[in-house]
């Protein structure tokens, strides 16, 4: 496995909803059509970075930095502006613990869905199914619907499931928020192991930690440009002390 | 991916929809047949002496109608909220996502088996033959290219023009009064002439030819069948090619 990303120059914009001062005749109307006045806003300017097989890269940032919109365009969600995204291998991709999980379902009923989604055939999901449940450590809860799993392990079952669906591109968008640290031990290990293989491994994360632990190097957005892209200690040293002004 | 994976992911988004659907109910897939049958067997009472008179059985010939109908209206009228009911998906996984219009498919063809197992034993209460049957998985299969492609075109256009799911169920109520269901359009010049454009009415008088009176179809009724279908088609996949580019970042 030899999985690759590459990005040139990327630029994203979105038309956004602002508070704008509006006349009489303009507030009736936005009330009645609930249509509020737009700005075209960019979220991602002129953004470029390499990934390299079996790199973990974290990518650190204020809120509205432009990390999710980043990972929808690796994930090939959502289309650039402008610029070029080269990707070589499978990708899977969890943001925000959205893989699809349908509330009124069985955790079962759950796995075999979401599975699909990433591309599994139904005989290969069958084979896996139980690796997926060990791995999540939910055996007692199989027959459960979602609506009455916890933050964590809903967690424990997104990741279960994306990890066991061949990811060599992997992309995690604040998966590791919620989860116990006994867990997140148990995904690190995963994700080096997934790494050492040659997969490229991207995550979002606030947890700073996580970041230095497992990564040799993290993108600092802010505004939606990149600040900085280098080391890690340098640049998580540099992103704390901004925050601090 | 591939056409035996997205047929493989239709039918799995289509099992977990039809499973949310039936949730908790108590009597579950009865409620999908309850429809037709309560509107078949009133309009049978209403209409029966007043409008059925010169139409060789026609309880058979309402229920086929409403049958084919029920299957297009409920299709199309869910198509407007497919891509927004599953934009949390959309947004965090990469798939086709022409592959939940055709779960909508899958699912209401589910139910569309139990219909025609009821109207099965209509047809043989009203003593008509079972062999006809056989005929229907062929315009079946027309149709329900037809209704993915209007489906495929509703799906993709709600999210540009939000008013179209109103639109869309004020315009299928009025295409139930237009299409000859529970009337026949013989003598009627205004009604042919609407229906000369109406696909609906080729799918259904295709159906209650084959399998009602048991003779095959006039050509342009077949032609009107296999023109509807890849208009639609042709139509419903072009729009939603032009329109899904920017779809995850309008929901």
């Amino acid at each position: 496995m030899k999985s690759t990303i590459e990005v040139q120059g990327v630029t994203k914009a979105f038309n956004m909803g602002v508070a704008r001062s509006m006349g009489s005749l303009a507030r009736i109307v936005s009330f009645l059509s609930d249509r509020t006045p737009k700005k075209r806003i960019c979220v991602l300017r002129n953004v470029s970075l390499k990934v390299k097989p079996g790199e973990i890269i974290g990518v650190v940032g204020k809120n509205a930095s432009g990390k999710s919109t980043l990972m929808r365009i690796l994930a090939g969600i959502y289309s650039a502006d402008s610029g070029v995204v080269r990707t070589d291998g499978k990708i899977v991709s969890l943001i925000g613990l959205n893989i699809g999980l349908k509330e009124r379902l069985t955790m079962k009923d759950n796995i075999f869905l979401c599975c699909s989604l990433f591309g599994l055939p139904q005989k290969t999901i069958r084979k896996r199914f139980n690796s997926i449940v060990e791995f999540s450590e939910l055996e007692d809860y199989v027959g459960t619907k979602i609506y009455q799993f916890s933050e964590g392990t809903r967690q424990r079952l997104a990741f279960s499931i994306a990890v066991h669906c061949n990811p060599e591109i992997l992309l995690l968008d604040e998966v590791f928020e919620v989860g116990d640290k006994w867990f997140r031990e148990k995904c690190s290990k995963r994700i080096r192991g997934l790494a050492r293989k040659g997969a490229c491994i991207l995550f979002v994360s606030h947890e700073l930690d996580m970041v230095k632990k497992h990564c040799s190097r993290t993108i600092w957005l802010d505004k939606g440009r990149i600040v900085k892209d280098g080391p890690c200690e340098e640049v998580l040293k540099e992103y704390v002390k901004s925050t601090q002004r | 991916m591939g056409l035996r994976k997205v047929l493989g992911l239709g039918l799995a988004l289509a099992k977990a929809e039809f499973k949310l659907r039936n949730e908790g109910s108590f009597i579950g897939i009865l409620w999908y047949l309850l429809n037709p049958v309560l509107m078949f067997v009133l309009l049978l009472l209403v209409f029966s002496d007043r409008l059925g008179g010169n139409i060789p059985s026609y309880p058979l010939y309402i229920l086929l109608g409403i049958i084919i109908f029920n299957f297009f209206q409920k299709v199309t009228v869910e198509s407007t909220k497919a891509i927004y009911d599953h934009r949390s998906i959309i947004k965090s996984i990469k798939f086709p996502n022409e592959v939940l219009v055709l779960s909508l498919i899958f699912k209401f063809l589910f139910a569309h088996v139990f219909e025609i197992v009821i109207f099965s034993v209509v047809l043989i209460i009203f003593n008509g033959s079972l062999a006809s049957m056989l005929a229907y998985p062929l315009i079946l299969i027309l149709f329900l290219f037809f209704c993915y492609g209007v489906s495929l075109f509703l799906s993709s256009a709600t999210i540009y023009l939000t008013d179209m799911d109103n639109i869309w169920r004020f315009l299928s109520m009025l295409l139930w009064f237009a299409t000859p269901i529970f009337y026949a359009i013989e003598g009627q010049e205004r009604l042919l002439l609407f229906n000369s454009i109406n696909p609906l009415f080729y799918f259904i008088t295709a159906a209650r030819d084959m399998i009602i009176y048991g003779r095959i179809p006039e050509m342009w009724i077949v032609g009107g069948c296999i023109a509807s279908a890849l208009a639609s088609l042709a139509i419903g996949i072009a729009a939603f090619n032009m329109l899904k580019k920017r779809i995850p970042e309008l929901i």
